[in-house]
């Protein structure tokens, strides 16, 4: 899978363009880091790849084809988006894990099993969270987690993650940045990484964008 | 036994009341007086209308007259509602009117060609009497449903946004939202089930009584209202839902409301 920004902008309003004649190729297995100040779009401009707004002008292509033309709710499954306020959904953990294969168009998966959960629990550092605690209870660091496992069980193309670690004590964190690498590695799911925070990659080739003054700088590697 | 007439003078003597109110409002210095006279002669002209109205609809017995007289009330029931939800961003007067003509217009006809049995259905007697409880009575569940809908829209955006960014259709992402707006406007009309009878006489069985009808038959068309109006509101307020919640989407199933 590819994705192509052609001569992208937002403006809201009348306000000035949030960016305006932004071109980006991102490949599948990609990992980018987008950084910028608060402010300059970089949250914006992933809700763009995951079609949850529409730009001012420009062209997103998903494998050379208008983002208009694909199944709006197909693509949002390939290009998988997490907030960066974590939201968990009235009921338990497992509840919230599961929640993505409760839509008509997860009707041909099946939930991940109990055991498998509890993996992922473990494996995020969160072995003191029961699969039926009250997910509204969780800290902020802990719902952050929560929410990337959720994401991960999807298995998409592409993961947009806005400041997944933001939350997170240093030994999570590194926790959160090791998975995401690995799944890159292993699964070659394309990341694009929001973070105001520095990133030091581990076993991946980094792809550095700046999101400066309406304009995408890409660093060279 | 038939009904007394009030005769213009006895009519004339209920400015009496007028007057005692009047008095009060100058004795406690309530500013009223203006008010209570305007409203008096309001509610004198604007029934008298109706009424002249009423009995020239009911002269000429048209199905056009009676279903456009029906159209008018329901006009105005979704003006009514459209003033009270202020809603800014979404233009909900035309669905909410449409829907309302539509499902409002399904449920009077059942009651009077296949409940009552009417012949024909359109007759004014029965249908506009009936129709205009079902308009002005589900006027408020509507009200109360869209209210809370566009209200929890709003509150719950990063929610829906969360499920329609797993791939979730807008109808899955707000199908909570949905049902408790509809519960919300149809709690009245059932907690009114509840109650008819023992906390009030309703509306239109005491008129009845008053006219002359048998009780027993009072209480059986007080009945059907009661049901009916169930209906109504719960077809309403789902119908005007729906339709009004398509708007608060794309066509890509983004959100509109901010």
């Amino acid at each position: 899978m590819k994705i192509e920004l052609r001569d992208l902008a937002l403006q809201y309003d009348d306000k000035p363009p949030l960016f305006q004649g932004l071109n980006l190729t991102l490949e599948r297995g990609d990992f980018a880091l987008v950084q910028g100040a608060s402010g300059s779009g970089k949250s914006s401009l992933l809700r763009l790849i995951n079609r949850l707004q529409e730009p001012s002008s420009g062209l997103i292509l998903i494998d050379d084809q208008p983002i208009a033309d694909r199944d709006v709710h197909t693509l949002r499954r390939q290009i998988a988006y997490v907030q960066q306020t974590p939201v968990v959904i009235p009921g338990s953990v497992a509840d919230n894990l599961c929640f993505p294969f409760s839509f008509k168009i997860a009707r041909k998966t099946s939930p991940p099993p109990s055991t498998e959960l509890r993996r992922w629990l473990d494996d995020f550092l969160l072995d003191q969270v029961q699969l039926e605690d009250d997910a509204s209870r969780l800290s902020v660091g802990q719902q952050q987690r929560l929410a990337l496992i959720r994401i991960l069980l999807v298995q998409p193309d592409f993961l947009l993650c806005d400041e997944p670690t933001s939350a997170l004590d240093p030994q999570s964190k590194e926790i959160v940045e090791q998975w995401l690498e690995r799944t890159n590695a292993e699964k070659k799911t394309g990341i694009v990484l929001v973070t105001h925070l520095d990133y030091i990659p581990r076993q991946v080739q980094l792809r550095r964008l700046a999101l400066e003054d309406g304009a995408l700088q890409e660093a060279a590697s | 036994m038939s009904i007394i007439d009030i005769s213009p003078l006895q009519l004339l003597l209920c400015f009496l009341f007028v007057a005692v109110a009047g008095t009060g409002s100058v004795v406690f210095r309530l500013d009223l007086e203006r008010d209570l006279i305007w409203g008096s002669i309001r509610t004198f002209a604007q029934l008298f209308l109706v009424g002249y109205v009423l009995k020239f609809v009911f002269q000429i017995s048209s199905p056009y007259l009676v279903l456009l007289i029906f159209a008018w009330m329901i006009f105005w029931a979704a003006h009514a509602v459209r003033g009270r939800v202020k809603e800014k961003q979404v233009a909900i007067f035309l669905p909410t009117f449409v829907s309302m003509i539509a499902s409002y217009t399904t449920v009077a006809y059942v009651v009077t060609a296949v409940i009552v049995q009417v012949e024909p259905w359109y007759t004014p007697q029965y249908f506009i009497p009936l129709g205009g409880m079902i308009a002005g009575n589900s006027m408020n569940a509507i009200t109360i449903a869209l209210e809370r809908m566009l209200s929890d829209f709003r509150k719950e955006r990063p929610r829906i946004e969360l499920a329609l960014s797993l791939g979730a259709t807008y109808q899955e992402a707000t199908a909570h939202i949905l049902r408790d707006a509809i519960k919300a406007g149809m709690i009245p009309s059932i907690n009114a089930l509840m109650t008819v009878g023992l906390v009030s006489l309703p509306g239109m069985m005491t008129g009845q009584i008053l006219s002359g009808t048998d009780p027993v038959i009072a209480v059986k068309y007080q009945i059907v209202v009661m049901l009916m109006l169930v209906a109504s509101t719960a077809i309403g307020s789902t119908v005007v839902a729906h339709v009004v919640r398509r708007l608060c989407f794309t066509q890509a199933s983004q959100p509109t409301l901010h």
